[in-house]
Parts: structure tokens; C-alpha cells; sequence
């Protein structure tokens, strides 16, 4: 029996021998060598065939009905442009969900796949270029063309000056009501974004619409969540540390100007009393619940929400059209007024066989024409200037009109560094921790040098 | 009757009177089912909460979390509008294309695909550890086992570069091949087989027996509970895997049912009726397929002193 | 094999004995499983270690030659000694809960009664139910002001307690809800030990005077044992590299309270651009669960046949 296990152990030790040096020659995974350029029985065809024949572009898109429903709307309408000069380009989506987009992007680009377009989102986008996972398409628009886009728009979409895809939509975060609680607690929301609450202000509203069942602890009714859905990213809860710094001090900016320091911008004494009182509001005048409940506010279990318009969408599918009482307010601040923008772009990859088709289907997608069908569908704050100039919902005056004034003067974007998903998850470990009740200047300080740790390998990208 | 072997509770003292039988049993009878209730309580109440989600219209699913009451697990409303939408059967389903019946399908046949190879190549894989004559037997099942012990998420886009270069991707194929040998059913059956009375096999090799009708006459019929039990735990590893098939395929026609399940979840909005649906339809056939299956490997043991 | 390529006759017939011969047949049996093996997971992860001694990035690409440079990484870097820890702490506390439950659920319940079969299946439907709806259910249960399990604990007097967002708690929270999960899986495979094991045994313990435990002692758990080492070695396996549950429940925290190796590991994949030093880290994972699989076979090992 001994003998045995020796021969085990032996085998153990040889395996273990065999696998190391074996590995230094597995070379031949390297996708440079394991895919050459793979031309498929389709792709030959075309070729041979030159133009007429089909070309279907690879699309890899995250999961969302509407939106889908939009790239085939625009689709439709791109066959109709330059007389039909493009009918032969199709699309296959590859769609996937939303926190498995970039993973699902690494394994397609470390795999040689032969993708052709790729929705990315605008915090990537500098990640991406870093990385030549897209190709630039600057040169491809006008100075007048990239006018019809926000400015915020051209500045997520840039790497180093150069545009690297066209804009969507955009998007800015405010402060999202329950008419019927607020008029229950005879609270009247500013309706200018000049006339914004402060944080101080604002937490009396979230401490009035917070109810509590006489004899219980719990609430039945939350006064705040801040951030869609149940997590605690950037987007939303890095507001706070920026929100409490003045225009253009290192709290406000958020990072160094090099886009790689996060010591002395993340961590400084303004960003922890922010996030002090983001601990407070959890812990201390418990305002808003500890551990993230599933749709809060659409189920009408908390007053207000932090949240960009497309949750308009949601609460028209849940309720029926225009049925929830929804009203809308500009976002809390403490010594500046800030929302973070962003949102999608169209990408090319570099991997193209189809350069020239998919380079026209963005073109298209990005116009005014374009972005009115997927404004139709997706119903979210358009990036298109002349567009969001002709809605009537944005038009001053209207429901919301807000969003717009907020996302011209208040809205910045997110800190433009190609390390933007490592500072992420630094910061919403730093958030949940603070939540928890952990020492709120310990964790900052920790955060910030762990993220800059992290981000030093983009030493010099910009 | 006498056959059947006491496994869990006494046999009655042959001496004892027919009262004292009576209360032992009866005792006996409490136990089992007060404890098989608590289990029962814990096992079911999260699930029929989820079944029960399934049945609502999908703004209540949450709104009755708390406080608890009977609202938390019966609907207010019954609708049946989640599995209509999510197999394309209801106008919003269907302008969305969804097709979870198609998912199903697909999951179906790739995990059946993969259950029957690996019937064939692991039983074959099997026998040749446990009965087998070969040098370095030891080392070779170390070798198997030992592709079990490192993180998927780190072989996961090596092996999609394999597939890629096999041209396997965005086919069935990619499901399949990667799995029809699982050094999990393997190593299990090793252990089955490993229980099997070696004369059995002696005595058939006497007989003029090959290694094939040894397998077939006598592994194969003593190993019935270790085969249906790998066979039904590969099936349902397969049927819940998820990010090898959003990562190896992209088409919307090859989609698992995990896959489809997740779709529901877009970066504004959670579909959570058609989650919950979802999770109803995937998880049900399963369960179906383990109690049809139970005879094969529970040992049944007849309640004694038990009158109907 | 190579008798083929033997260009004489008399020297083949000298190599090919009748031993030879049968060990080639043998091996016919193993074949298609080690062709599968080498392809699809020993071509993966001999390129996975390979990473491990380069600069990688999966959108980046192979940089420079670091050699064993990641390796000394990880003894510096405080959070892998933290998630190994944790790791450590998770498969200590469930592989002998989950085994030891689901021991006594398959004794229990292996009986032919519609109510045992009812239990067994209620039982089993956890391992096939998505893991993130699982999830999301259990955080309900777990939610510090709403839970069910508060409501439980409230209702006779004693004071609130936080689960998922308490330190000390967040782990064992996972660990009990991936009991429950998984108790299922394991108790399957023990009913079938069960099942394999002659009735004969308990016969003649019977005869013998043998009580229920004598007879669990001496008959059930002996005979139990290979079974049973395949079951504690699988799930320190499958437990070591616990992913799903800490990745939609507690993303780790708090306080890495929760950082299992494996989500350490995806991190630095796939968000971090660091698949060189995630990749070093699955190859110690490896080596550990090497070590540590074939510790327990070795203690477990079988000493009865019959």
C-alpha cells in the first residue's frame, strides 16, 4: 500500500516537472500563431464575389431589447442611404449581458475573434484605446460632424485628442421623486437646477419621507436610494467625494492630471468628510438601507432616487405609460454641483474584415437620423445636439428639461484614466466597506493607494 | 421482507407484544415525518417563494418582501404573463424574440449529448483504473484528476482559443466536444466499480469472458447506482453552466437556458419576472428527471411494523 | 504501438509480449478520455502556466518575460494571503458541514415512501436552481432590516443581526447558504454508496445483536469509505474554487471578508489586465488542491475490500 502512495508521490513530483516545462513550449496557444488569418468559407466567398454579395458584420452589443430593436431599426433604414449602395451589409448581434460585456470583449480580442463593431462604454473607451482594441476613427468626421455631439461626448470618446468612436446617447444622473410621498410629507422639490438642494437640504426631504411603522424599527418606506440597481458604482456614488471639493481643486477633478494618481485627489480631507457623510447617511440617520433591496423605488418603498431618465422607461413598463408620479429634481451637492455623464459608443475592431461597411453603419447610427431611431426605441438623453434640441420632452419648460440644463452646466465626465475599471473596483470595495460601518479616512486612504498601485502600468498614456 | 436490511431504524424485538410494537412504530413514524418537515420547510419555502414569484405580475414581485405575511408568498394578483413572455408567446416576448423553449431545447440536447458520450467514455475510462492491468495507473489518474484543480476562469479563454482553432466556435460542438469526458464521473466511477466484488469479474474472464463483456455483463449491471448518479450530476453540470456558453457562442440560436436567463438582466433595468420564469423552466425538468430516476439509487427500505 | 513502425519481425515479436499486448489493450479503454483531457484542459492549462512567466494581459497581450517574478508577487501581496484565508475558512467549515448533513439526509431518507421521496427532491432542487436566483433570495432572507431570518430572530426578542454586511458574518452567511445549495449533490452520491453496499452485512450484524450505530460504525461508514473519500476530495475541490455566490452576493467584501481566491483571481483577469499574475495564482491553486487531494485519498483510502 506505501509503495504505492511512493509511486503517487513520485508520479506527483514527475507530473509536476513535466507540466512546468512543458508550459514554457505551450507557446503554440499564443493567438498570434494558433489563429492566422482564418478565412471561412463565407468570408472566401465575399471576397470572390467583391461587392454584391452579403457582408455580414459581427456585432458584439450588450443585452437589451430595446436597444436591439434599435440597431435593426437603424439597420433598415442605412439599406435605404446613398441609393441602396449598402444593402448587402447585414448584422449578427452577439449580444450579452451587461456586467459580462467586457470579459466577454477580452475573451473575443485575446481569441483573435473576427468581430466587427463592439458597443463600448464610454469609461472603457480609453481603456480600449490604450490597448488598440479599437481602431481611431477621427479622421473619418469632420470638425463640423463632431460638433453635433456634446462636448462631454467628444471627451469620453477621445484618447489622446483622437476620437476613437462616435456617441449613442448620453446620460446624467439627478434626483428622482415619488410625487405622491413628497406631497405626502409637504415637501416641495426645487424644479430649476439654479435652486438645487444641498446635501443638507436634501437629507431633511430623505429624513421627512422616511416612514417607520409606529412600534418598528425598520421603515416601510426608505427616503433615499442613490444608484440604480443594487450596486455601488462610480457613476453614481463617486459624486459624493467630487461634489465636495471646489471647481477644479484635486477633490473636484477627482485623479491627477496624468490620469494615474489617485494619493492626494481620492483621499484628500473634503473627500473623506463626503464619504463620512455617505457613511452617515446608511448608519447614522439611516435614510436609505444598508444592504441594497431590489427595485426600491419602482416597487414605492423609497421617495427618492439618484438615477439617469431611463428609469422613465422602467417605471412605464412596470406601471403603463405616464401611470407612476414620478417628478424630478437637480442632484444634491455639497460645495459643487456635479452629475457624471456618459454612456455608449460605437467601436470598430481592429480585427475587421469589413472596414469600409461597418465604418458607414456607424456613420449612419451616429447622425441626426440615426440617433432619432435610437432615441424612438431607447428613450434615453440623445448626444445628438440638434436632436435633443428638437424633443419636445427636453424643450425648456418640459418634463425633462432638467436633465438637459443638467447635463450642459453641472454634467462632467467620469475620471478619464485608462485604469477606470481598476479604480472602480477599488472604490465600490472602498463603498461597501464604508457602508459596513469600516473607518471611513482609513479606507479612503487605503483605496487610494491601492488604485494607484493598480493604474501605475498606464504610466504615461496620456 | 427479511431481505430488505435495517438501515436506519430497529427491528422490532421479536419478543416484544404487539402494543409495545405498536408504539415503537408509531414512534418512530413521528420522528421521521416531524424531522422530514422541518427539511421540508426549509427546503421549500425559498423555492416556492420563487415559484410563486413566477405566478405574479412582476412589479409585485418585490413589493411584499416585508413584512412578512402570507402576501409575501401568495400572489395578489396570478398571472401567467412571465412564461408567456419568455417563450415568445405573449406580443411583448415575441417583439423582443425571446425563445426560451428553443433555449431548452438547446440545453436539452447538448446536456443529453454530453451524458451519453461520457456514459461511453467514462465507464471505458473507468474500468481501466479500477480493473485494469497498466504501469503508472496511479500517476495517470492523478494526471485526470488534476484538470479538475485549477480555476476555470483561468483555462476559459485558452480553451476558447482551442476551440477557435478546432472551428468549433458558435456551434454545438463548442458545448459539446470540450465535455464528453469529465474526469469528475471518472474518478466517481472508479469508486463505484471499486465496490464491485472482484470474483465477479474473475469468474467471467474464466468463462472466456473479453474486457468488453466483462464490462457489459458484469460492470456495467452491479454499477447501475454510480452510473444514473454521475449521469444525472454531469447532466445538470451541464445543463446550469454558464459562462462557457456565453463566452464559445454568440448566436442567439444556440443559446442555453442559463444564457437566456442572464440576457434578462440589461445594464438599466432586471426582468425579474422573466427571471423568475426562467429559473421555474430551467430547474424544473431537472427535478423531474431525479425522480424519475431515484429508483436506480435510493436504496429502498421497507418501513417495518408499517400496515399501508 | 510502435510494433507497427518495427521493421523485423523477430525483434518485434521479443518487444511485443503477451504483456505488452495487454497493457495496449488496456490503454484502448483510456484513450478517448486522455485525447479529450490533452485538448480541451491540458493544452488550456499548460497555456494558463505559461502566462504565468510573461507580462499578460488578455487585451494587451504577452509582454515582457518575468520568469517566476508573479509568483514572488503573490507572497507580498496581502490580499492573496487574505483570500487564501478566507478560502481556507470557507472549505474547513462547509465540506464537513455539507457532508456530515447530507450523511444524515441519506440515511434518513433512503426509505421507499412517497413523503421521503417528496423530501429527497425538495432537497435536490437547490443544485439545479440558478445559482443567481438563489442568490438573490437568500440576500433577501439574510437583508439586516427586512429578512426573514430577522423577522425570526426579532420575534423572539433577541436584536437584529447583519449578515451580509458584517465582517464577521458575511462568510458564514455563504457558507450556510452553499450548504443548503449544495447538500443535495452530495447526498445523491452517498445514497448510491448506500445502495451498493449487500444487504447481507446488516443481516448478519442483526443476528449479532448490533445496534443502529454499531451497525453505522462498523458496516455503513466502512463500507462507505471509498465513496465517501470521493465525495470530502470532489467538494474540496469544487469548494476551493467557490465563484458565483461571493461574485453576485457580497463582491468580496466587506472588508474582503469574502475575497475568495477565485474571485481574487477573476479580478485580476479579467477587470484588473493582470491575466499573467491571475494566471500564477490559479497555478498555486492547482498545486495546493494537488497537495491537498492527494493528502485526503491518502487518509481515506479504502482499506476494506471484499
Amino acid at each position: 500500500m506505501d509503495a504505492m502512495w511512493a509511486r503517487i508521490w513520485a508520479g506527483f513530483t514527475v507530473l509536476l516537472v513535466v507540466v512546468l516545462v512543458a508550459s514554457l513550449f505551450a507557446g503554440a496557444l499564443t493567438p498570434a500563431q494558433a489563429s492566422p488569418p482564418q478565412v471561412s468559407p463565407a468570408a472566401s466567398q465575399s471576397q470572390v464575389a467583391q461587392t454584391k454579395a452579403k457582408v455580414v458584420l459581427k456585432l458584439l452589443a450588450i443585452t437589451d431589447d430595446a436597444q436591439i430593436n434599435a440597431w435593426k431599426e437603424i439597420l433598415d433604414e442605412f439599406h435605404k442611404i446613398d441609393g441602396g449602395k449598402w444593402a448587402y451589409v447585414d448584422i449578427a448581434f452577439e449580444t450579452v449581458p451587461f456586467q459580462d460585456l467586457f470579459p466577454k470583449i477580452e475573451s473575443a480580442v485575446a481569441a483573435g475573434s473576427d468581430m466587427d463593431m463592439v458597443q463600448s462604454d464610454g469609461p472603457d473607451m480609453k481603456h480600449y484605446a490604450f490597448y488598440r482594441s479599437l481602431i481611431p476613427l477621427d479622421k473619418f468626421f469632420t470638425a463640423d460632424e463632431k460638433k453635433q455631439w456634446l462636448p462631454q461626448s467628444i471627451e469620453e470618446g477621445s484618447y489622446r485628442g483622437v476620437l476613437y468612436g462616435p456617441p449613442m446617447m448620453q446620460s446624467c444622473s439627478l434626483l428622482m421623486y415619488n410625487k405622491q410621498m413628497t406631497d405626502a410629507a409637504g415637501i416641495k422639490p426645487p424644479q430649476t437646477l439654479g435652486t438645487s438642494w444641498t446635501m443638507a437640504e436634501a437629507l431633511k426631504a430623505w429624513q421627512k419621507t422616511t416612514t417607520r411603522p409606529s412600534g418598528s424599527s425598520v421603515p416601510s418606506v426608505w427616503g433615499l436610494r442613490w444608484g440604480q440597481g443594487t450596486w455601488v458604482g462610480d457613476y453614481e456614488h463617486g459624486i459624493f467625494r467630487r461634489s465636495n471639493g471646489a471647481k477644479g481643486s484635486p477633490t473636484y477633478n477627482g485623479v491627477g492630471p496624468d490620469g494615474i494618481t489617485f494619493v492626494g485627489y481620492m483621499d484628500t480631507p473634503e473627500s473623506i468628510e463626503a464619504m463620512q457623510f455617505y457613511q452617515d447617511l446608511h448608519r447614522k440617520y439611516k435614510v436609505t438601507p444598508i444592504e441594497a433591496i431590489p427595485q426600491i423605488f419602482e416597487t414605492r418603498k423609497s421617495a427618492f432616487m439618484v438615477t439617469p431618465d431611463n428609469r422613465i422607461g422602467e417605471l412605464n413598463r412596470l406601471y403603463g405609460e405616464g401611470k407612476f408620479p414620478w417628478g424630478v429634481t437637480g442632484i444634491p451637492y455639497f460645495k459643487s454641483q456635479l452629475c457624471h455623464t456618459g454612456s455608449w459608443h460605437y467601436g470598430i475592431s481592429p480585427n475587421t474584415k469589413h472596414f469600409d461597411e461597418a465604418m458607414a453603419y456607424v456613420k449612419f447610427a451616429s447622425s441626426d437620423a440615426g440617433a432619432r431611431i435610437w432615441y424612438k426605441h431607447v428613450r434615453q438623453l440623445p448626444a445628438n445636439v440638434a436632436l435633443l434640441n428638437t424633443l419636445p420632452e427636453y424643450r425648456p419648460g418640459a418634463s425633462q428639461a432638467i436633465w438637459v440644463e443638467a447635463m450642459t452646466k453641472v454634467g462632467v465626465p467620469r475620471i478619464q484614466t485608462p485604469g477606470y475599471t481598476e479604480y472602480q473596483q477599488v472604490f465600490a470595495e472602498v463603498s461597501l466597506n464604508i457602508i459596513a460601518g469600516a473607518d471611513v479616512a482609513e479606507q479612503m486612504k487605503a483605496g487610494a493607494q491601492r488604485a494607484q498601485q493598480l493604474v501605475a502600468k498606464y504610466k504615461g498614456w496620456k | 421482507m427479511l431481505k430488505r436490511a435495517v438501515l436506519v431504524q430497529h427491528v422490532p424485538v421479536p419478543r416484544a407484544s404487539s402494543f409495545t410494537h405498536w408504539l415503537q412504530s408509531a414512534m418512530q413514524q413521528t420522528w421521521f415525518y416531524t424531522l422530514g418537515a422541518v427539511v421540508l420547510v426549509i427546503y421549500v419555502t425559498p423555492f416556492l417563494w420563487m415559484i410563486l414569484g413566477s405566478l405574479r405580475r412582476e412589479v409585485e414581485i418585490f413589493q411584499y418582501t416585508y413584512p412578512l405575511t402570507w402576501r409575501t408568498f401568495v400572489p395578489v394578483e396570478w398571472s401567467l404573463k412571465n412564461f408567456l413572455d419568455v417563450l415568445g408567446m405573449s406580443p411583448e416576448g415575441n417583439s423582443f424574440g425571446l425563445n426560451f423553449g428553443r433555449a431548452l431545447a438547446n440545453t436539452a440536447l447538448v446536456s443529453a449529448a454530453v451524458v451519453a458520450s461520457s456514459l461511453v467514455v467514462n465507464t471505458m475510462g473507468a474500468y481501466f483504473f479500477a480493473r485494469l492491468d497498466f504501469p503508472r495507473k496511479g500517476f495517470l489518474l492523478l494526471f485526470v484528476i488534476a484538470t479538475m484543480l485549477i480555476p476555470f476562469e483561468a483555462v476559459m479563454v485558452p480553451l476558447y482559443i482551442v476551440v477557435r482553432s478546432l472551428h468549433l466556435q458558435d456551434s454545438y460542438w463548442a458545448l459539446i466536444l470540450p465535455w464528453y469526458a469529465s474526469p469528475f464521473v471518472i474518478f466517481a466511477l472508479v469508486q463505484f466499480i471499486g465496490e464491485i466484488p472482484k470474483e465477479l469479474d474473475e469468474a467471467a474472464i474464466i468463462d472466456g469472458a473479453s474486457h468488453v463483456g466483462v464490462l457489459r455483463h458484469v460492470i456495467i449491471p452491479n454499477a447501475v447506482p454510480g452510473l444514473v448518479t454521475t449521469a444525472l450530476l454531469e447532466f445538470q453540470f451541464i445543463w446550469n453552466l454558464f459562462y462557457w456558453p456565453l463566452i464559445a457562442v454568440g448566436s442567439k440560436d444556440l443559446q442555453t437556458i442559463q444564457v437566456a436567463i442572464a440576457q434578462q438582466t440589461t445594464q438599466t433595468q432586471v426582468y425579474w419576472g422573466r427571471i423568475f420564469a426562467g429559473s421555474v423552466l430551467a430547474s424544473v425538468p431537472v427535478i423531474l428527471l431525479f425522480l424519475l430516476m431515484q429508483r436506480y439509487y435510493v436504496k429502498g427500505v421497507v418501513m417495518s411494523g408499517l400496515k399501508g | 504501438m510502435s510494433a507497427v513502425a518495427a521493421p523485423a519481425i523477430p525483434q518485434a515479436r521479443r518487444w511485443w509480449t503477451t504483456r505488452r499486448r495487454s497493457y495496449a489493450i488496456a490503454f484502448l479503454f483510456i484513450i478517448p478520455a486522455l485525447v479529450n483531457f490533452a485538448v480541451f484542459r491540458y493544452l488550456p492549462i499548460l497555456a494558463a502556466i505559461r502566462s504565468s512567466l510573461w507580462q499578460y494581459s488578455l487585451l494587451g497581450g504577452y509582454g515582457q518575460f518575468i520568469g517566476l517574478q508573479a509568483y514572488a508577487r503573490m507572497l507580498q501581496d496581502p490580499i492573496f494571503w487574505k483570500s487564501l484565508q478566507v478560502t481556507t475558512v470557507y472549505v474547513a467549515t462547509k465540506v464537513p458541514a455539507q457532508i456530515a448533513l447530507s450523511m444524515g439526509l441519506a440515511l434518513f431518507l433512503a426509505r421507499e415512501n412517497r413523503f421521503a421521496a417528496f423530501v429527497r427532491s425538495a432537497i435536490f432542487a437547490p443544485v439545479v436552481s440558478s445559482i443567481v436566483v438563489v442568490s438573490v433570495i437568500w440576500a433577501l432572507m439574510y437583508h439586516v432590516q427586512l429578512g426573514l431570518i430577522n423577522s425570526i430572530i426579532t420575534s423572539v426578542g433577541l436584536p437584529r443581526i447583519a449578515f451580509l454586511s458584517n465582517a464577521d458574518l458575511a462568510l458564514t452567511a455563504i457558507v450556510i447558504m452553499m450548504v443548503w445549495k449544495e447538500i443535495g449533490f452530495s447526498m445523491i452520491i452517498l445514497m448510491a454508496g448506500l445502495k451498493g453496499i449487500p444487504d447481507m452485512f446488516y443481516e448478519a450484524a442483526r443476528i449479532d445483536g448490533a445496534t443502529r450505530w454499531q451497525q453505522f460504525w462498523s458496516i455503513t461508514l466502512p463500507l462507505l469509505r471509498r465513496v465517501l473519500m470521493f465525495v470530502v476530495v470532489t467538494q474540496t475541490i469544487f469548494s476551493f474554487q467557490v465563484f458565483v455566490p461571493v461574485y453576485t452576493m457580497t463582491k468580496g467584501g466587506p472588508l474582503d471578508a469574502t475575497k475568495v481566491i477565485v474571485y481574487y483571481i477573476y479580478q485580476h483577469g479579467f477587470l484588473f489586465q493582470d491575466m499573467g499574475y491571475a494566471a500564477a495564482m490559479s497555478t498555486l491553486t492547482l498545486m495546493i488542491l494537488l497537495v491537498v487531494s492527494a493528502v485526503q485519498m491518502r487518509l481515506l483510502r479504502s482499506e476494506v475490500d471484499y
